[in-house]
């Protein structure tokens, strides 16, 4: 497969700070390649590295041209906190960035594919912002990109628009659009990017699948029972051979696959301890984020976990049907 | 075929933000109104008692002219600037096919055509308000030149101004800062020999200045008939140089 970005050696620094510290990266054609890590880590920089906006130390090729000489009609930007003229409507938007270009698409099929048909005709500054940043993205969109840079694109889409622009992303990519996009959503980057990088202080500290990830980074599934026999849950829990840590609240199982959920319910069971909840959490993106980056995080539910929780019963609880093992 | 597409198209969005601004709109055409109504109409020139306003009415049109011509480029195209700067705009431009100089000249020609109507209001008000007689000679049309040519100038003076002021503010304060002393120090309403001696050189090197001696040879008799064309190349060499130096400092990276 070809190669649609190749950076090598990639610095950049504002002043005394390093934004990018010998960045290495290739991304495929018709690739998703996630770029995520915390606030300013360097996406930004990475970004506008790679689209030649800003000048940077190292090498890059972007379908074998430096990002300034690249065709500009192949590529596609949406940059972070992006605000185009406040007084036109979405479809003038999109009509003002069509006509940048020789071979722009319909005005009316890039405002479909970003689900603003209904208030084209509206001033840009009197829509939700969430409706602001899809005619953002449809400004992206109108040359019909072989390589579409989106910089932070879903920030303050309601769950429902993110959706729908998932689901254009993933039939852009469908189609062989390659995408570079950054977010704080370990979710959307999860789903969408064939594959992630994690960028901290300015160096790429880990490149893979989601899965590979996971897997290397993301820790093991485990379950979170509530109860105020915590100590003697976790006694019977570690005598059935389970992983068990107790606070004063809570056990934290480790290492539990769903099919394993029903043994541990049974050992509660046969001990005699009643429990408030059960929230099971597979290991996800945010788990490697959180884990790579040093930040902490205890206890809380993950983007793309399963969870249930019902009352303290006998019975052992179904686990939750969730994809993906520990 | 494809430049034209591109810059029609920055031009029509420029445009339809600056008719959707109202209070830009109002003030953009308001000054030059209140300031032809102030001093045309109610201090009012005094041709024999000497002062600031000694010359009779139609001796000023070049200065009434050259508010419009200096101010309104200066601030907008600065101002321009700045908000694209701050809102990523010229990030998002630099990854399309539209090049600095289009976007300049797209620019220009808004500022061309809203500063043409504003001439025009003036040229109206002028004649209407005051006692003012403009000859109407075929030379009176090269008034189009001079006036399209002082726009380039300023837009590119105002490209500059954009790309070395950090905001919107710094804009606003820098164009009034520069535009202030060459308005009144260019030949428009204060004539060279009310000004010492020893500043004479420095008005020549005022590119206002040009213009406002060309459009007098034009507009006002007794000075029609003297020449007008080294006043025209000075200005036309002046806004082809001022008109680089901007496309060229127009943000393309950060």
């Amino acid at each position: 497969m070809n190669e649609a970005v190749v950076a090598t050696g990639v610095g950049k620094t504002y002043g005394d700070t390093v934004a990018l510290d010998g960045v290495d990266l290739t991304v495929a054609e018709g690739e998703v390649f996630g770029l995520i890590g915390p606030n300013g880590a360097g996406k930004t920089t990475l970004i506008r590295a790679l689209t030649g906006t800003t000048p940077v130390t190292g090498n890059i090729e972007v379908f074998g041209a430096e990002p300034t000489a690249v065709d500009s009609e192949r590529v596609g930007l949406l940059p972070q906190s992006f605000s185009p003229p406040a007084r036109l409507t979405a479809r003038e938007m999109i009509d003002y960035y069509a006509g940048l270009y020789d071979n722009a698409r319909d005005t009316d099929a890039v405002l479909a594919d970003v689900g603003l048909t209904e208030t084209a005709d509206s001033w840009y500054e009197t829509l939700s912002g969430g409706q602001q940043r899809r005619v953002c993205v449809g400004t992206a969109l109108v040359n019909d990109p072989d390589l579409l840079f989106l910089d932070e694109p879903t920030t303050g889409i309601d769950p429902a628009g993110r959706r729908a622009l998932w689901e254009l992303l993933e039939s852009l990519a469908a189609g062989g659009t390659t995408v570079v996009l950054t977010s704080h959503s370990m979710a959307e980057v999860q789903r969408l990017s064939d594959r992630v990088g994690l960028l901290q202080d300015g160096q790429l500290v880990a490149v893979g699948t989601p899965e590979d990830l996971i897997a290397d980074h993301g820790g093991r599934s485990r379950l979170v029972i509530g109860t105020d026999a915590s100590s003697a849950a976790a006694s019977a829990l570690a005598a059935a051979d389970f992983t068990a840590t107790a606070s004063p609240s809570e056990v934290v199982v480790d290492g539990v696959s769903p099919v394993d959920i029903g043994d541990a319910v049974e050992v509660l069971s046969e001990a005699g301890i009643s429990y408030d909840t059960l929230t099971w959490t597979e290991p996800s993106l945010e788990d490697v984020y959180l884990q790579l980056t040093g930040e902490s995080f205890e206890g809380a539910m993950t983007p793309g976990a399963s969870a249930m929780a019902e009352e303290s019963s006998e019975e052992p609880t179904e686990p939750a049907a969730a994809g993906g093992d520990r | 075929m494809s430049r034209s597409r591109r810059i029609r198209s920055e031009a029509v969005a420029a445009w339809h933000s600056f008719l959707r601004r109202r209070t830009a709109v109002f003030f953009t055409f308001f000054f030059p109104v209140i300031l032809v109504v102030i001093f045309g109409a109610l201090v009012r020139t005094q041709p024999t008692d000497g002062g600031l306003f000694a010359e009779p009415a139609a001796y000023y049109i070049p200065g009434y002219l050259a508010t419009v011509v200096l101010f309104t480029p200066l601030s907008r195209v600065g101002s321009e600037i700045a908000r694209h700067r701050d809102d990523n705009r010229f990030e998002k431009l630099a990854t399309t096919p539209l090049s600095r100089t289009e976007w300049l000249v797209a620019h220009t020609a808004v500022n061309t055509v809203i500063i043409g109507l504003a001439s025009l209001l003036i040229l109206g008000l002028v004649v209407l308000l005051t006692d003012a007689s403009i000859p109407i000679t075929a030379s009176l049309a090269l008034l189009v030149p001079f006036i399209v040519l002082a726009v380039i100038l300023f837009c590119g003076f105002g490209a500059v101004l954009g790309r070395l002021a950090d905001s919107q503010d710094g804009v606003i304060a820098a164009s009034n800062t520069i535009a202030l002393p060459l308005l009144f120090l260019s030949d428009t309403f204060i004539s060279l020999d009310q000004l010492p001696g020893w500043f004479g050189p420095l008005v020549e090197l005022s590119p206002l200045t040009y213009f406002a001696r060309g459009v007098r040879t034009l507009t006002y008799g007794p000075a029609a008939g003297e020449p007008f064309l080294g006043n025209l190349l000075i200005l036309a060499a002046l806004a082809v140089v001022l008109f680089v130096a901007g496309a060229y400092a127009i943000p393309r990276t950060d």
